[in-house]
């Protein structure tokens, strides 16, 4: 177990003169469950692109799997899934987009039909899959762009809010298969509720694209003053027990206050 | 943006979208659906390469009747084949339409001064019907044929993988341009109250042109590290379409090759 993602120093500039992240030093160990949270503007997305490979920062390297700084070279065992699902679906039927990664990612035909049976049930796709990308809902082309990225099976999973227009049931079968991925998980999002769901680790990206707290879930999240300062509000879970129960006893998902409340209710 | 340029953009905008329909009948059961794409992209070009060849009216007309039985074996609806083909050479006609005048020849009519001869008319005629063919040809292995299959014949066929790169980013960045186009003109009409006359919507076409340029070249490069994250900066790989090649589709293309040397010998001659 080594890591599959080392950052150095990672700052990027846009041409405006923008900052969107400043000197930010990170590794992800592999088979590691991370959430980088931070508040609208901090710089959450550039961080995926930057440590996706897919943007040339200012400064900093990249370095993945301890075998090289070019993304393109394991480009098969990274999965970058983007903010904005219309960025990513670009192909003129459903099944195209979900055909296009294992395609040019060398995967063999026969394995990426099986699979790509497998998540177009999962994720309510079957039906959908002669359809044009952009004719869908907000929601469907969301599930569409998680099951692309889902296809080829990469090592490494960079997603940015994954779950943005997903109704409940969907909401579920995808945090389902993120549980699921034998592999790394980088899960980027403004949402600390969805955090404890997903990961056991959480990096905080601070409003001027530095990372300012990185440790386990827990601690980040039970540190109200931290997130506040941060433009975040901890789970909404730690909210309601904040005061009541200590850090270390707070319940972090609805599913633990729920197991809390009915054993001191009993 | 409520008045003509909203509406051309829309017009624009369905036109394309229409290819996403074109999908449909190249899923159905025809003539050309059921030719390995290999044979009928082969065969489309070879009968498009005659109608670059000819000069003869007889000639073109026999080809356009091909091209309108290839479309009516292949269940594609003519009139819709004709709504595809009848820009481009209808534009071509409108700038070639001097040569009518400007051609020496026997003279047709004459009205101030100005002659129309029957070289010059039979020369746009010609030039348009020529144009008019070869674009519906072109279309014909576009709605017949899934996109991803024509690249991966193009791939089987050895087709430089530049030219092949280059097309299958162009359509598909196409549609993204237009789409574009079409947000930024729904996003403005959200918020614009009454119809716009012709000339508003030309000064509204002049304050968006800056932001839609912007937004364009943004969402180009967003939608090409999409592409990237997926494996998109390496060469076009569709799954290969290609099936075993039967005897129509040897039949097809040699009808090809045989439309291409009749066009030249009788163009050239032996």
């Amino acid at each position: 177990m080594g890591p599959v993602i080392d950052a150095r120093q990672l700052s990027h500039e846009y041409p405006d003169g923008t900052t969107a992240i400043r000197n930010i030093t990170l590794t992800i160990e592999e088979g590691e469950r991370v959430a980088v949270i931070g508040a609208n503007g901090s710089g959450k997305s550039t961080l995926q692109l930057a440590l996706g490979g897919l943007i040339d920062t200012s400064t900093g390297t990249v370095e993945y799997f301890e075998e090289t700084t070019d993304a393109e070279d394991v480009r098969d065992r990274l999965g970058v899934l983007l903010q904005d699902p219309d960025d990513y679906l670009f192909n003129t039927t459903v099944r195209e987009d979900l055909e296009y990664g294992p395609a040019q990612l060398g995967m063999p035909r026969q394995a990426a039909a099986r699979r790509i049976e497998r998540l177009a049930d999962r994720l309510g796709l079957s039906d959908l899959l002669d359809r044009a990308p952009f004719r869908l809902s907000g929601g469907e082309k969301q599930r569409a762009a998680v099951a692309s990225v889902l296809t080829f099976d990469p090592d490494v999973l960079l997603l940015d809010e994954p779950l943005g227009a997903v109704d409940d049931r969907y909401r579920e079968r995808i945090l389902e298969l993120m549980t699921a991925h034998e592999g790394t998980v980088v899960l980027f999002t403004p949402s600390p509720d969805l955090v404890p769901e997903v990961a056991d680790r959480v990096i905080l990206v601070g409003q001027n694209g530095s990372a300012v707290a990185d440790g386990p879930v827990r601690e980040i999240l039970t540190d109200g003053s931290l997130l506040r300062d941060h433009g975040l509000r901890p789970p909404t879970t730690v909210q309601l027990f904040d005061g009541i129960l200590d850090a270390d006893a707070v319940p972090l998902t609805v599913s633990e206050a729920r197991k809390y409340l009915s054993r001191e209710m009993r | 943006m409520t008045g003509v340029v909203g509406r051309s953009v829309e017009a624009i905008t369905g036109a394309l979208r229409s290819v996403f329909a074109a999908e449909r009948i190249a899923a159905s059961d025809g003539f050309l659906q059921r030719r390995d794409p290999r044979a009928s992209l082969c065969a489309v070009a070879g009968l498009a390469l005659a109608v670059m060849i000819t000069r003869t009216l007889a000639v073109t007309l026999l080809l356009g009747a091909v091209t309108v039985a290839l479309a009516r074996l292949s269940k594609v609806p003519l009139r819709r084949l004709l709504a595809r083909s009848a820009v481009v050479p209808l534009t071509s006609a409108f700038i070639v339409l001097p040569q009518a005048v400007l051609l020496p020849g026997d003279v047709l009519v004459e009205a101030f001064g100005i002659a129309v001869t029957d070289a010059g008319v039979s020369y746009v005629v010609l030039f348009t019907l020529r144009v008019g063919t070869g674009v519906a040809l072109l279309s014909l292995i576009v709605v017949t044929t899934r996109f991803s299959s024509v690249i991966a014949a193009m791939k089987a066929l050895r087709v430089p993988v530049a030219l092949v790169w280059v097309i299958a980013v162009t359509y598909r960045y196409l549609f993204l341009f237009f789409d574009e186009l079409q947000r930024l003109v729904l996003a403005r009409n959200s918020r614009t109250a009454g119809r716009s006359t012709v000339r508003g919507g030309w000064r509204d076409v002049k304050r968006i042109a800056g932001t839609f340029l912007l937004r364009t070249i943004d969402r180009g490069e967003r939608v090409g590290r999409g592409m990237r994250a997926r494996g998109g900066a390496r060469p076009p790989s569709p799954y290969d379409r290609t099936r075993t090649v039967d005897g129509c589709d040897y039949a097809l293309v040699a009808f090809a090759a045989a439309t291409v040397i009749g066009s030249w010998v009788i163009r050239w001659g032996l």
